[in-house]
Order: structure tokens, then C-alpha cells, then sequence
């Protein structure tokens, strides 16, 4: 009973630095989840629109540096997408490529600049318009949930989980992504507060 | 609401709408056809007409929904629009032959500068997504509410607010990057270049100063800079103002030109 408890406190503790906009990992020998959750006092469809444009990601989003031409080649911050690239080293990727729509069903592609020629294909796995947003490849995947609180605020959650039977051969050179994770909540949560503000 | 107030309110309100539509489809044939068949459906729906918004937003709603049909079947133009255009006139002599001959011939053919930065802004609105670019102008030139704009595009508020918010830093971003009258390392001249061309005998340092704008441009913030541009664009009416036939010469020309280019 009293592990129970322990385990519990812990939990809600975890939780609530969560919903903070503070990052929590948790690793495990086959995986590591990380997970951050902000509430945001916005409409829930301007959080949307911001979450599926990746062409204005580079506005708002401080994880993402430049953009350049029509192709969608953004250009990113060290750590901060190459989460997807769980078999990279990601430590010194400094540029990557994103190219493709975010749309269900629709493929999106990575580069990085450490291995130019290899192109990282992930699948938008799951899109509920105002709710849902899930993408991935066979080593992980992220989501990314809105829950209304129907009290003019929204709970923002974005959660990735990676691993597999080889991921204790290359865990050791993937760095936290909790920071990572904190900015790009931070920078939703401002930027989407400030639409909902619009007054001019 | 009677077939004469009808009439009335449509012709008080039609300058506002002509130059809506001139500012969103670049055509002045595409205008007059929109004009023609708002009030048409106007007149014909009038009966469904609850009062419930102003008859001025009923209207821009049939005409904006009309405009939206042709403009989802077309591309949207480039940021870079006016370099695109530029190097096109520059290939094509009867293209200044003509605008000699408006600038010369006709009363509505001077060369302004301020509308030719109303021009600009039309021609790279363009360049935003349809939604961003008919927010921008219903907000910051018509002055319509964001839920009158959303019921004139059929939308939520909260969508508005997006459209606007990201429609405006889009714009200040690239006025920001190119207009030499705001960033002394802007890469858009054309407003010097043309006024040298149209107004060889006046002095482009003096017109500028008359401009807030320019004036303002070493000290105001993006955001002020971007509000004195709209101002520019609010004031000017394009069928109407004194370089109203050089313009849309102008516009005419760089809509030939985008429709092949993107």
C-alpha cells in the first residue's frame, strides 16, 4: 500500500510538472517516452492550424531556424525534430529537411545533413481535425493531443515514444529531448495565446 | 427590405466593393463580372436577407464567395512578384509605349508613389494564401469586424484571428525584407525607378519625406510601418484615384505575366 502510494504521488507530481510546460522522460530498456503538456487559452483550431502549417513553423516555432523555397527545406535547431531519426546519432545534426504535407496518410520526409542521402520517411498516422495529430516510422512516434477544457483553455500534450529490440545499441547516442520539447511547447502556447488575443 | 433601399445601399457601397474585388482578383473584367453578378443574387436572395448582419457584409459575403470560385482555380502569385514583372517589361517595349502613352494621354495617368505602394501591396497580397489575403483586406482596409469576417468567409472567429495574425507578420516579413523605402537594405526599388521614368523632373527625396512611412521607417517598429502602408492602401482607390489608368495598366500586365510564370 504504501508502494502504491509512492508510485502515485510520483505520478501525480509527474503530472503536474507536465502540464507546466516541464519535459518528462522515461526510459526504459527497449524505449524512452518523453512528454510535455501546457494549457494554452486559445481556441482549439488556431493551435491546430499552427501544429499542421510546417511552412510557418519557421515564425513561430524557435526550434526551427530558416526556410527556404517551396520544397519545405526547414532548417532546425540542433536536437530538435531529429528525434524521428532514432537510428542517427543526432548529437551534431544541425540541418535537416522536412518535405511533404501533414496530412493523414500522407508521407513526410526527414534529412540530415550527417547523412545526406538517407531520407527518414514518416507517416502521418493519425489526424483528428482540432484533436489529434500522430506521426511516425517503425522506431517511434509522436502525438500530439488538444483536449478542450471548455473553460477557454486547452490542454496542449506532445508525447514521443521511441524504441524497439535494437534500441539499447543506439540509445546511448540520442540526447534528451526535454528541452526541446519545453521550447516548442513554449513557443505554441505564446504564439497561439497571441492570435487568440488578436485585437487590432 | 424594399428593391429601392436595396439599390441604394448597393450603390453606396459599390466603390468599396469594386476595389475589394480589383485588390483580390488583379482584373478589372473579373471585377465588373463579380460586381454584376453580386447584385444579380443580391437582388434575387434579397428575400432571405434577415437584417441579421449589415446589408454591406451580406454583400462582400455573395461577392467573396463568387470571387472565391475563380480564385481556388487559380495559383497563387510569388512574393517576388514585382522582380518577376519588372524583368518581363523590361523584355517588352510595347509595355512602356503604352504606359507612356496613359501617362501622357490620360487624367487618371499620373505616376504616384503612394499608388504605386498600394499597387505593391495588392500585387504581393497575392502571394498569401487566399484565406490571409481576403482577411487582410477586409480588416485592415474595410474595417469589417472579425466576426463580420467570419461570416464573410465562412468561418470562425478564432480562424480569423489566425488568417489575420499570420496574413500581417507574413506581409511585414516581406515588405521587410524588400522594400528599400522601410530597410535601407531592401531590394525593391521600383517605386524610385518608375517615378524617374514617369517623373523625370522630380525629385524622389522629396516625395518620400511626404510619406509617413518612409519618414517613419528608421524609427517606427515593423508593426507601425506595416499600420502607415495600409493606411496608403485604405486611401487609395484605384478606379478612382488620379493614377488609376497607369495602374492598372500596371496590374493588367502583372497578371499576364503571373498567369505564365507560376
Amino acid at each position: 500500500m504504501k508502494r502504491f502510494l509512492t508510485i502515485l504521488t510520483i505520478m501525480t507530481a509527474t503530472l503536474a510538472m507536465a502540464q507546466n510546460g516541464k519535459a518528462t522522460t522515461e526510459k526504459k530498456t527497449f524505449s524512452r517516452e518523453t512528454a510535455v503538456s501546457t494549457t494554452i487559452k486559445a481556441d482549439p483550431a488556431i493551435i491546430w492550424k499552427l501544429l499542421t502549417n510546417a511552412a510557418d513553423f519557421p515564425r513561430w516555432n524557435s526550434t526551427v531556424i530558416s526556410i527556404d523555397g517551396n520544397d519545405l527545406e526547414i532548417q532546425v535547431k540542433q536536437n530538435a525534430i531529429c528525434s524521428f531519426i532514432s537510428k542517427a546519432p543526432c548529437v551534431d545534426v544541425d540541418l535537416m529537411c522536412i518535405d511533404g504535407r501533414i496530412a493523414e496518410g500522407e508521407k513526410i520526409k526527414l534529412k540530415s545533413t550527417l547523412d545526406p542521402k538517407r531520407t527518414f520517411k514518416l507517416k502521418v498516422k493519425k489526424m483528428e481535425t482540432n484533436k489529434l495529430l500522430e506521426w511516425g516510422d517503425g522506431q517511434g512516434h509522436r502525438v500530439y493531443a488538444i483536449t478542450n477544457n471548455g473553460d477557454g483553455t486547452v490542454l496542449f500534450s506532445m508525447n514521443e515514444k521511441i524504441g524497439g529490440f535494437m534500441f539499447p545499441m543506439y540509445a546511448k547516442h540520442i540526447p534528451p529531448f526535454d528541452k526541446s520539447f519545453e521550447q516548442f511547447a513554449a513557443d505554441l502556447k505564446k504564439e497561439a495565446e497571441m492570435i487568440q488575443n488578436f485585437k487590432k | 427590405m424594399t428593391t429601392e433601399l436595396f439599390n441604394e445601399e448597393f450603390h453606396s457601397i459599390s466603390g468599396q466593393l469594386k476595389s475589394y474585388l480589383l485588390r483580390i482578383t488583379a482584373s478589372v473584367p473579373d471585377v465588373e463580372d463579380i460586381v454584376h453578378d453580386t447584385y444579380i443574387k443580391g437582388l434575387d436572395k434579397l428575400h432571405t436577407f434577415r437584417g441579421d448582419a449589415s446589408l454591406k457584409t451580406w454583400l462582400f459575403t455573395i461577392a467573396s464567395n463568387i470571387a472565391k470560385d475563380n480564385l481556388r482555380a487559380q495559383k497563387r502569385w510569388v512574393e517576388n512578384v514585382t522582380d518577376v514583372c519588372k524583368a518581363a517589361a523590361h523584355a517588352n517595349p510595347q509595355f512602356f509605349e503604352e504606359s507612356m502613352h496613359i501617362r501622357s494621354t490620360s487624367t487618371q495617368g499620373a505616376f504616384e508613389i503612394k499608388e504605386h505602394i498600394a499597387f505593391c501591396f495588392t500585387c504581393i497580397s497575392k502571394s498569401l494564401p487566399l484565406e490571409q489575403q481576403l482577411c487582410v483586406f477586409l480588416k485592415e482596409v474595410y474595417e469589417f469586424k472579425v466576426s463580420e469576417i467570419a461570416t464573410i468567409i465562412d468561418t470562425t472567429d478564432a480562424m480569423v484571428k489566425y488568417y489575420l495574425h499570420t496574413g500581417r507578420a507574413k506581409m511585414i516579413s516581406v515588405f521587410d525584407g524588400r522594400c528599400a523605402l522601410i530597410n535601407k537594405e531592401g531590394i525593391c526599388h521600383q517605386c524610385s525607378e518608375l517615378n524617374g521614368i514617369y517623373n523625370p523632373k522630380q525629385k524622389f527625396q522629396e516625395e518620400i519625406v511626404k510619406i509617413d512611412m518612409a519618414r517613419e521607417a528608421g524609427s517606427a517598429d515593423k508593426e507601425r510601418l506595416f499600420d502607415l502602408r495600409m493606411k496608403i492602401v485604405t486611401e487609395t482607390d484605384p478606379f478612382e484615384s488620379v493614377a488609376a489608368d497607369l495602374q492598372l495598366h500596371h496590374l493588367a500586365h502583372n497578371k499576364n505575366v503571373m498567369e505564365k510564370y507560376v
